[in-house]
């Protein structure tokens, strides 16, 4: 067929439904496909209650799409962490100094005050790569690779992930598995598990770098019920292997009777170090963690209902129970205000420690970390969102984070009663999104 | 089949949706008043059924069923119809004979379940020999068709009906609306209260990728064979039969959804590109229309997002 | 008690799997934005990130790329 002739059905075509149709019509549609690449960023303050840690963060996601149903996901993600954090200690009635971690200095924490080492300005770049595509009639198949970089901290990470529908599409079972390498080179070196804080300058008990590894496998269902319900529950299971310990946290050694920490032999040196005895860290170099979460989403009325449960345990003896509940209302002109409550709550690690006695054998692993104790969190927040002019959306949340912790009856020793034990945290969140 | 119509309030739009043709069909108003919303929403299914009715070859009391029925008598077709016919026959010509209202007749031996029951060639061949427009005689208004054909107008019958429905509500003088016959639809005009119509072809799972089309004015059309298809030894058969040969087009994409001025035109574009077989895109290409061309596997669904 | 908790789970889901759900054509509602499982994947991922930092359970939904020096 001539060039010619090719054109003419078109302009044939044209003329006949005209003349079908017996009416007008525009010149031509005016359609395009919305653009290939989806935005989506956001800015977000996280901040601790007294001097404790602050976060600014900037996250970008990007996604390109492609005909078929492929796609291309490329993350960012920059933090910028300031403020201090627990070092593990206890609080006592006298000052107490610590080294620093990189053993180049010291810092005092007043009397009454919970020790916390302000050391830690870092900043932390993350990036994340995801290839989506079909596979087959009825599968989908994602895979992806993760690294990050702190100043003594790398990760490096692949995931996989395969989506298979029954059913009409009503169910949907999915595996997926993420293998992480991570390295650490903490400031100073890595200190030998439950030997003591020393002098600035002396680094005899540091080793150098460490790395570890995790693995984790996740299967899931997600289930249509109705024309307004659906529901998702996974299973993960999850395994670490190698440094899990924080090279930066001690636990106080305390006198048996009075539950005071111990003074340390000798002067302190011109230089600086420790006013009491400290004693490094200890975890197990292994972790399996299962976890069973649930999830469903309800439609009444232009509402939507979001309520999940998640409980984990692990060998470490921690269990843990989070239920989290959204509710999206929508309001005038495609805005919406979405309430969010969150409650957590979790049992004290097998190890961990307020503080170590004296008078007893020192335990194979001991933490006085506070995100390994028996604590209770609550999340309140609120999300104001709505539509640009463009059609684009934008929104806004503020939510407060709170955890209270408790310390079993049979570690508090002496003095230790009455004072305030667990670095309760409070903290605030704020984060502005934007979609294009 | 119950044939009623539902309003309902998604946000500030309304939307009219009622059963039509086989499909979920449904009109969007940016009309601000419901009984203007409603007023529209039963002109155009009041349209959609008349030409159900009229030309559905489901009847057997309709000019359709009288046409299938004639045994070789010649007939008198009113003025509607004949323009029908008039169409068809143009549509004959542009796709080099294979667009033929008379091909339905291989629905007897072709049955797309999903099932790998391909038919032989001993079942179609007797098929074949009562299919082709060359065999039936077309003079204005007269149509005689010979006795064991039949015609089928279910190949131009949707998008036809969603331009009828669009002309309805502009000479009402009805605000901006879309009528969106299952898939096959168009604006009436181009939104005011918004930048565009917001039309979502679905991926193949909710949580992969959408396209999203932004639809000013015009209408768009899908041709595709997603659902009815047979699988047999690895080769997927389209339901696109090519009336030639009895057998189906070979390399059909998948899904071909096109953007025209009217939706008549837009579906006969989608349909003549699928027709083409593995020259699909040639063609949507040499035409210079707006079109995308799906050939992986995959459910293409379009919906409106009302944004 | 563990074992019971997954016991009862398996069996919600493995009983009336096969002949729930609605027909393709019953999917508006679901198709929306605000259904999807994961409706905002930042916040989801931010929060995943700020939890995993100060509590020691991590994820659930699925996993993000991503480990940092912070448990």
């Amino acid at each position: 067929m001539s060039h010619k002739e090719k054109v003419s059905i078109s302009a044939a075509l044209a003329a006949a439904t005209c003349s079908l149709l017996g009416t007008t019509f525009p010149a031509s549609a005016d359609a395009q496909e919305a653009g290939d690449w989806d935005f989506n960023t956001s800015i977000l303050y996280y901040g601790e209650n007294d001097d404790r840690v602050k976060d600014y963060s900037v996250k970008s996601i990007a996604r390109r799409m492609f005909v078929d149903d492929r796609s291309l996901s490329l993350g960012l993600t920059v933090d910028v962490l300031t403020g201090a954090t627990p070092n593990g200690a206890i609080r006592q009635d006298v000052p107490q100094t610590f080294t620093r971690p990189s053993g180049s200095g010291f810092y005092t924490v007043p009397a009454g005050d919970l020790p916390l080492d302000d050391t830690f300005k870092d900043t932390r770049v993350a990036l994340t790569a995801n290839w989506q595509q079909p596979l087959g009639e009825t599968s989908l198949v994602d895979v992806g690779g993760s690294v990050s970089k702190e100043y003594d901290y790398l990760h490096l990470g692949v995931n996989a992930k395969i989506a298979r529908d029954f059913n009409k599409r009503n169910t949907t079972v999915s595996a997926g598995f993420a293998y992480s390498m991570d390295d650490l080179d903490p400031v100073g070196g890595a200190p030998t598990p439950l030997t003591p804080m020393l002098d600035v300058g002396d680094t005899s008990n540091r080793t150098g770098d460490q790395d570890k590894d995790v693995l984790d496998l996740v299967v899931g269902v997600t289930q249509v019920i109705s024309r307004n319900l659906v529901v998702q529950a996974n299973y993960s299971y999850s395994y670490s292997d190698g440094y899990l310990t924080d090279p930066y946290k001690v636990l106080s050694l305390v006198d048996g009777t009075t539950g005071d920490t111990l003074l340390r032999s000798g002067a302190i040196p011109a230089e600086g170090g420790p006013s009491h005895q400290f004693l490094f860290e200890s975890r197990p170099d292994d972790r399996s963690k299962h976890s069973l979460y649930t999830q469903a989403k309800y439609y009444m009325d232009g509402k939507v209902l979001d309520i999940s449960y998640r409980y984990m345990t692990d060998d470490w003896e921690i269990d843990s129970h989070t239920l989290e509940l959204r509710y999206r209302w929508p309001l005038a002109g495609d805005h919406y205000i979405e309430p969010h409550v969150r409650y957590y709550t979790q049992t004290e690690a097998e190890f961990w420690r307020l503080s170590l006695d004296d008078s007893q054998p020192l335990p194979e692993y001991a933490s006085a970390d506070y995100r390994l104790g028996d604590f209770d969190a609550t999340t309140l927040g609120l999300k104001y969102g709505w539509k640009t002019r463009n059609d684009h959306d934008m929104s806004v949340r503020l939510e407060w984070y709170q955890q209270s912790g408790d310390v079993p009856g049979e570690q508090i020793i002496g003095n230790q009663a009455g004072r305030d034990n667990y670095p309760d945290l409070d903290a605030i969140i704020a984060q502005f999104s934007y979609r294009f | 089949m119950e044939r009623h119509t539902a309003l309902s309030l998604t946000e500030d739009t309304w939307i009219g949706r009622f059963q039509a043709m086989g499909s979920p069909c449904e009109v969007v108003c940016e009309s601000p008043r419901r009984s203007d919303a409603a007023e529209i929403c039963e002109l155009v299914a009041a349209e959609a059924w008349r030409v159900e009715d009229k030309f559905s070859r489901y009847r057997d009391d309709n000019i359709v069923a009288r046409i299938n029925q004639a045994e070789g008598v010649a007939l008198d077709l009113d003025g509607e119809t004949s323009d029908l016919i008039d169409f068809a026959a143009t549509l004959y010509r542009l796709s080099n004979q294979r667009f033929d209202i008379t091909s339905g007749l291989l629905r007897k031996a072709w049955i797309f379940d999903g099932s790998d029951r391909v038919p032989s060639q001993r079942e179609i061949a007797p098929l074949l020999a009562r299919v082709g427009w060359h065999r039936v005689s077309w003079q204005r208004p007269r149509l005689t068709l010979p006795t064991g054909m039949e015609i089928d107008l279910g190949g131009i019958g949707k998008e036809y009906a969603v331009d009828k429905a669009v002309a309805r509500i502009q000479s009402a003088g009805g605000g901006p609306c879309l009528v969106n016959f299952g898939g096959d639809l168009a604006s009436t005009a181009m939104p005011r209260r918004r930048r565009c119509w917001k039309v979502g072809i679905e991926g193949k799972t909710p949580e992969s990728a959408e396209r999203l089309i932004d639809l000013k004015e015009g209408a768009l059309a899908t041709s595709g064979d997603e659902r009815r298809f047979l699988e047999k030894d690895g080769i997927r058969y389209s339901h696109i039969l090519d009336p030639l040969t009895g057998w189906p087009v070979f390399e059909a994409p998948r899904s071909v959804t096109v953007a025209a001025a009217s939706c008549t035109q837009a579906g006969m574009i989608s349909t003549l590109a699928m027709l083409k077989g593995a020259g699909a895109e040639a063609l949507l290409e040499t035409e210079g229309v707006r079109a995308w061309c799906r050939r992986q596997p995959g459910t293409s669904n379009i919906n409106i997002e009302i944004s | 008690m563990k074992r019971t908790i997954l016991l009862i789970a398996v069996l919600f889901f493995a009983s009336g799997c096969t002949s729930m759900g609605v027909q393709p054509w019953d999917r508006d509602i679901l198709a929306k934005a605000e259904m999807q499982l994961t409706t905002d994947e930042l916040e989801a991922a931010t929060d995943d990130h700020i939890y995993f930092s100060k509590e020691a359970s991590s994820g659930g939904r699925g996993f993000g790329g991503g480990g940092c020096g912070c448990n």
